[in-house]
């Protein structure tokens, strides 16, 4: 049980020694000076840079309260389900396994900021590496609030059918696929070192189960904060530097688009509640390419890698990023095949 | 029993968070950020981390505390800062320098409701993206419409004219996409590139683009809702 700031401390592996008063005294002038540059130096003059700062806040605010909302799932996992629990779910056959925690993400209606704490709760408490990253990969892209967006998003469209099932199945595959990949290894192979380490928490058993509720909702948004400021920063960034339009050059081109779509969405980082609204405004991209946008959103991102690059190991990135794209590729390859 | 400094730390930077929810939910700049539909998470953000703050600083006190080590420190500057950044600067929009940059509304169902109540940007965007939508805001040509926006002009704009602008947001200004009506007959010395206007005048489409013979222009403040929910 790694909680709170304590996690920090191992989260690179690094060594990191215990700091005096003077370094407190240090940051917080730091944090003074910077928050009075910003105050007086008019930076919002600046074109760019205002624009950066307004989608920064935006991203942010609205991941926040997902991220927080995944803590709270996690700590009522981690204090209130009783130990053992999910290593039986670990004993059904794979077969049955993925599927079912796919299933299970349709349950659970929250975006992708969400799901990443739930799932490494859900690894840390015996469930099956494999269920835990389907479940992760899967929910916020099954759940009803997603699927309804995109319905409302596409509603008498002609190619309505395609997208809201398309992005359903796909989605379902692509989680089965990188659980059923990713599910050999061990969950201290999959999760990140440092991130296993009971050393790391400094709870103690005679802890009332309040204080450890609450001890694991710090631990957990402190944990996923810091990884998600700098993949929203990023994904800000580009946002602001990268046009949208510049992809619409490419739009006719068939493997291209999918593959400027999928990029689109990872560089983009938008919440899964609300992508099917920007994918329907790309009109000259084929359906076929906006479903590419539709299911690589919501599994791979920039603020999501961040997340992940925090929360599991560089292999399970590594495997994440190449199993996911392969068979989203494939997959609307033959949606272009088929319906154009 | 001594005091936990992590866990103190730990506080803090929930604090932090906390303060900023609560400030730009009582300030009333959610929607700068936020959409009509997520401006709930707002309040659900600030519940939920006053409730996660209480309850660490409540169970700051432990047996054998351990030290804060440097990795502790940069990790809660690091999640402080944007608070910093969020507080101290100015309130700000996307403006002239985000037009054409993003997609512009892309077409949804036919929305029905242009035959009849008070036309909006939105209706525009409708029209400009639906042939259904169109027809009906075709039917509609002549009527004297009142719209809110802020200026932007194309490179080599005729005197006169500008482009009333918008952007429209689903669930925040991450997935904005814009929407634009002509504005001609604009009387001299009235708009100023990004500022925000009120446009009264009657509205004309033609083909895909619908313009608004001007009858007058007033400068108006940013609305507290600057962005169009989709």
């Amino acid at each position: 049980m790694a909680e709170d700031l304590t996690r920090t401390s191992h989260g690179g592996g690094r060594a990191s020694g215990p700091v005096g008063t003077a370094a407190f005294v240090i940051i917080g002038v730091l944090l003074l000076v910077l928050g009075s540059a910003l105050r007086f130096g008019q930076p919002e003059r600046i074109a760019w840079l205002q624009n950066f700062f307004v989608v920064f806040g935006a991203i942010l605010l609205e991941a926040i309260p997902f991220v927080l909302i995944g803590a709270v799932a996690s700590a009522i996992i981690e204090v209130f389900v009783p130990p053992g629990a999910f290593e039986k779910i670990g004993r059904l056959p794979t077969v049955l396994q993925l599927p079912c925690a796919a299933a299970a993400g349709m349950a659970f209606p929250i975006c992708e900021c969400g799901s990443v704490p739930v799932a490494r709760r859900l690894l840390r408490r015996g469930l099956a590496p494999g269920a835990a990253v389907t479940f992760m990969l899967a929910a916020p892209i099954l759940n009803p609030v997603v699927i309804a967006s995109t319905v409302v998003a596409y509603h008498g469209r002609p190619d309505f059918w395609v997208i809201v099932l398309g992005r359903f199945a796909l989605g379902f595959v692509v989680a089965v696929a990188v659980g059923w990949v990713t599910g050999a290894q061990r969950p201290d192979e999959i999760l990140r070192k440092g991130t296993v380490d009971p050393d790391a928490d400094d709870h103690t058993p005679e802890e009332s189960r309040r204080s450890r509720f609450a001890g694991h909702i710090a631990g957990d948004f402190i944990f996923m904060g810091r990884f998600l400021v700098v993949g929203v920063a990023v994904a800000a960034a580009v946002q602001t530097l990268i046009p949208q339009t510049v992809v619409s050059k490419v739009a006719g081109l068939p493997i291209l688009s999918i593959l400027v779509m999928m990029i689109l969405a990872f560089v983009l980082s938008l919440c899964s509640e609300s992508d099917a609204f920007v994918a329907a405004s790309f009109t000259q991209f084929g359906p076929a390419a906006q479903l590419a946008f539709l299911v690589t959103g919501p599994m791979i991102d920039i603020k999501l890698s961040a997340l992940y690059a925090g929360t599991y190991s560089k292999g399970f990135l590594r495997a994440t990023l190449i199993t996911a794209s392969v068979i989203i590729l494939a997959g609307t390859l033959w949606v272009a095949v088929i319906w154009g | 029993m001594k005091w936990n400094a992590r866990r103190l730390l730990a506080g803090i930077v929930l604090a932090a968070w906390a303060a900023l929810f609560w400030f730009v939910l009582l300030s009333g700049r959610t929607g700068l950020y936020l959409s009509t539909r997520t401006a709930w998470l707002i309040p659900a953000g600030a519940g939920i981390l006053t409730f996660a703050t209480l309850g660490r600083l409540a169970s700051s006190r432990s047996s054998d505390p351990p030290p804060v080590r440097r990795s502790d420190l940069r990790g809660g500057a690091l999640l402080v800062m944007p608070v910093i950044v969020l507080l101290a600067l100015p309130t700000s929009t996307l403006g002239t320098f985000a037009l054409g940059r993003r997609p512009v509304f892309g077409p949804t169902a036919p929305s029905g409701g242009i035959s009849s109540g008070t036309l909006s940007m939105v209706d525009v965007a409708r029209a400009q993206a639906t042939k259904e939508d169109l027809a009906a805001l075709q039917r509609r040509a002549g009527e004297t419409v009142v719209m809110q926006g802020f200026v932007a002009f194309q490179p080599g704009e005729q005197s006169g004219e500008f482009l009333l602008s918008r952007f429209i947001i689903t669930c925040c200004v991450a997935d904005a996409t814009e929407t634009q009506v002509r504005v001609v007959d604009v009387p001299a010395g009235s708009a100023q590139a990004n500022a925000w206007v009120q446009v009264t005048g009657r509205i004309y489409p033609f083909g895909s683009q619908v313009i608004i013979d001007a009858m007058s222009v007033k400068p108006i403040p940013r609305p507290a809702d600057p962005y169009l929910t989709g």
